[in-house]
């Protein structure tokens, strides 16, 4: 009677959950009558299933979207590598060393990042450069300061992790308004940012590095130490530690922070709509300029917007089958 | 250990951030004092907190930090009680299991535009099935993206759809954490399910509840794509969210220093509602605990 209850409820959600997406799948192969003269729900005996809308979307009639969808993958597999690949190595520095900022060290990075770009654009700097010289006085700055016996609290590792955290608490709109402010200020010097490849791909490894970080620490955590130590005590570089025997031990959990990277990459639209304009616009762009200019075509958005979930449907299954052996269990303490 | 090599590793992904992440920061603030105007362009003027002020006395700001703040209450609330219940369900290990867990997955990973557009045609006043199944039953057809009050209410419906994976997730990791011979000596006494829920499983999870509450909230307040697609923050300016509000400023009227002082605002916000949350929940944990 329990377990009944139990089974109707999961049976009742995967009902709620399952039905959009079949919708979506359903109507993409209706012909424009089966939508417009009302729903229909059944192929073959509500109406009769056709092809044209994927023909159509392939055929690039509708709006070329080979090219949003090219971008995506480029955008999303560049950025997934430089940022697992970034945030391994940080987190893997942050498991196994101590690291120490003086908080003074960090104020004294933000006071002089303003007022230096402030004095420089006073000088008659032009914006970007003065940007770029107050960014490098202050980093050079505060590193000379962290080695001082300044007074004030120090900062271990937890609080870098943190630090790392607090990226993903901003409102992006915030980051993401000021970065194509940035942007907008280097292209007027002649180096184009905004609507480029290397623009994206930096913006999203930035964006990701927090999550990778927090997760792949985690994972790092969870390795045996005595393989490594035999291995320093043999004199084998930490580099090669790393790629040779850390990297490998992970593998399962650099497979799924790569994933759920990817994930995060391949939907996001805030700063893909603040930052492209037309070469190199990603998938969700696309989509939502087929809505505002496709109005009731819903066959042809269903086969635009399933195309935009298929390949992470793929990797929900992927995910799933890796969550079994327990892995993201490991990625939520 | 003192070792240089540890630089090696952590400065790649520290410069990346600071570089892209947080420097720009630096110029939108200080962009936010000022009067700055790409259209018609205007030679940026120091303006003080004039910016502020008179986005503070703008209702349109306040109606924004309104709409934002239901549509995260009402949904993340809902998100939290049915995906811990689904989690509960699926933890009880209920025949297919596997297929429930891998399903009740797919839509956190969907591309929120593209569920924005699927719910548009579901929620679609003739040919969406939601209303036919409505008036199949005898209630009206109800005005779902028209109307400001049902407008919200989907959204809040589409948030829920989407989002309750994400608790269902989590919390079935923290299920899975705790020890069974608790519920053991439970049963011994013959306690009942509803009261082994709150004496052992909802106190030994407010932790992990705790944690993904303050997550959902956090990101369910940048929302922009959903409503973006499903209302445009229309009827009107009734849906607007606080992100849409200054994507709209900046990018329709290109007026860059108020759009600036709105995002600082909007970080305020949202550090305002976190405070709150932490100074609630902390002593509820530490009382358990």
């Amino acid at each position: 009677m329990k377990r009944g209850a139990v089974f109707l409820l999961c049976l009742a959600w995967l009902f709620v959950t399952l039905f959009p997406i079949y919708w979506a799948l359903v109507t993409s192969f209706k012909p424009p009558p089966a939508v417009n003269g009302g729903p229909t729900y059944l192929p073959w005996i509500d109406f009769q299933p056709t092809l044209q809308a994927w023909i159509d979307a392939f055929s690039g009639i509708r709006g070329d979207f080979v090219r949003p969808f090219v971008n995506s993958t480029l955008i999303g597999l560049s950025a997934t590598v430089l940022a697992v690949a970034f945030g391994s190595m940080a987190a893997y520095a942050l498991v196994r060393y101590t690291f120490r900022v003086r908080l003074l060290a960090g104020v004294l990075f933000a006071l002089l990042g303003i007022g230096g770009f402030l004095l420089f654009r006073d000088l008659g700097l032009s914006r970007a450069d003065s940007l770029g010289a107050a960014f490098v006085l202050a980093l050079a700055a505060s590193i000379l300061a962290n080695r001082l016996p300044l007074p004030g609290p120090v900062l271990g590792n937890n609080d870098v992790v943190f630090w790392f955290l607090s990226q993903r608490m901003f409102p992006p709109i915030v980051t993401a308004f000021a970065l194509y402010l940035l942007y907008s200020e280097i292209g007027r010097e002649g180096v184009k940012a905004l609507d480029t490849f290397w623009g994206m791909t930096f913006c999203y490894t930035a964006f990701s590095l927090p999550i990778v970080v927090w997760l792949m620490r985690d994972f790092f955590q969870a390795l045996p130490v005595e393989i490594e130590e035999a291995a320093l005590v043999d004199d084998v570089p930490r580099i090669r530690i790393f790629l040779e025997i850390v990297v490998p031990m992970a593998r399962p959990g650099i497979v799924a922070t790569a994933m759920i990277t990817l994930g995060f990459v391949w939907n996001e639209f805030l700063f893909a709509l603040l930052l492209t304009t037309s070469d190199w616009q990603t998938l969700p762009i696309f989509l939502s300029g087929q809505n505002s200019y496709r109005g009731d075509e819903w066959w042809a958005i269903s086969a635009a917007a399933m195309i935009a979930i298929a390949p992470m449907m793929v990797m929900a299954v992927l995910l799933a089958r890796l969550m079994r052996s327990g892995l993201v269990l490991g990625g939520i303490r | 250990m003192r070792d240089p090599i540890k630089y090696v590793f952590i400065w790649p992904a520290f410069l990346t951030v600071l570089l892209v992440g947080l420097f720009p920061l630096i110029y939108s603030l200080t962009v936010s004092f000022q009067s700055v105007r790409l259209v018609p362009p205007m030679p940026p003027r120091f303006v003080g907190f004039d910016n502020y002020v008179s986005l503070l006395a703008q209702p349109r700001f306040w109606e924004t930090v309104r709409t934002t703040s239901l549509i995260v209450l009402c949904s993340v609330a809902c998100q939290y009680v049915i995906g811990f219940a689904v989690a509960l369900a699926l933890h009880a290990r209920v025949p297919g299991e596997r297929l429930f867990r891998v399903s009740f997955l797919l839509p956190m990973l969907m591309a929120p535009i593209a569920v924005a557009l699927v719910w548009r045609m579901l929620l679609h006043s003739t040919v969406g099935p939601i209303n036919h199944a409505f008036t199949a039953i005898g209630l009206p057809n109800l005005p779902f993206l028209t109307r400001a009050d049902w407008a919200i209410a989907s959204i809040i419906i589409v948030e829920i759809w989407q989002w309750t994976p994400f608790v269902i997730l989590l919390m079935l990791a923290g299920l899975q954490t705790l020890q069974a011979d608790i519920y053991e000596a439970a049963a011994l006494e013959n306690a009942s399910a509803w009261r082994q829920f709150w004496g052992i499983t909802f106190p030994m999870l407010l932790p992990v509840s705790a944690a993904v509450v303050f997550v959902r909230i956090i990101e369910s307040f940048k929302i922009i794509d959903t409503v973006f697609v499903l209302t445009g923050g229309g009827p009107g300016t009734a849906t607007e969210t606080l992100t849409l509000f200054a994507y709209q400023e900046g990018f329709k009227k290109f007026n860059l220093g108020y759009t600036s002082a709105l995002s600082f605002l909007f970080l305020l916000v949202i550090m305002v509602f976190g405070v709150i949350y932490l100074t609630l929940i902390r002593p509820q944990i530490e009382k358990r605990i």
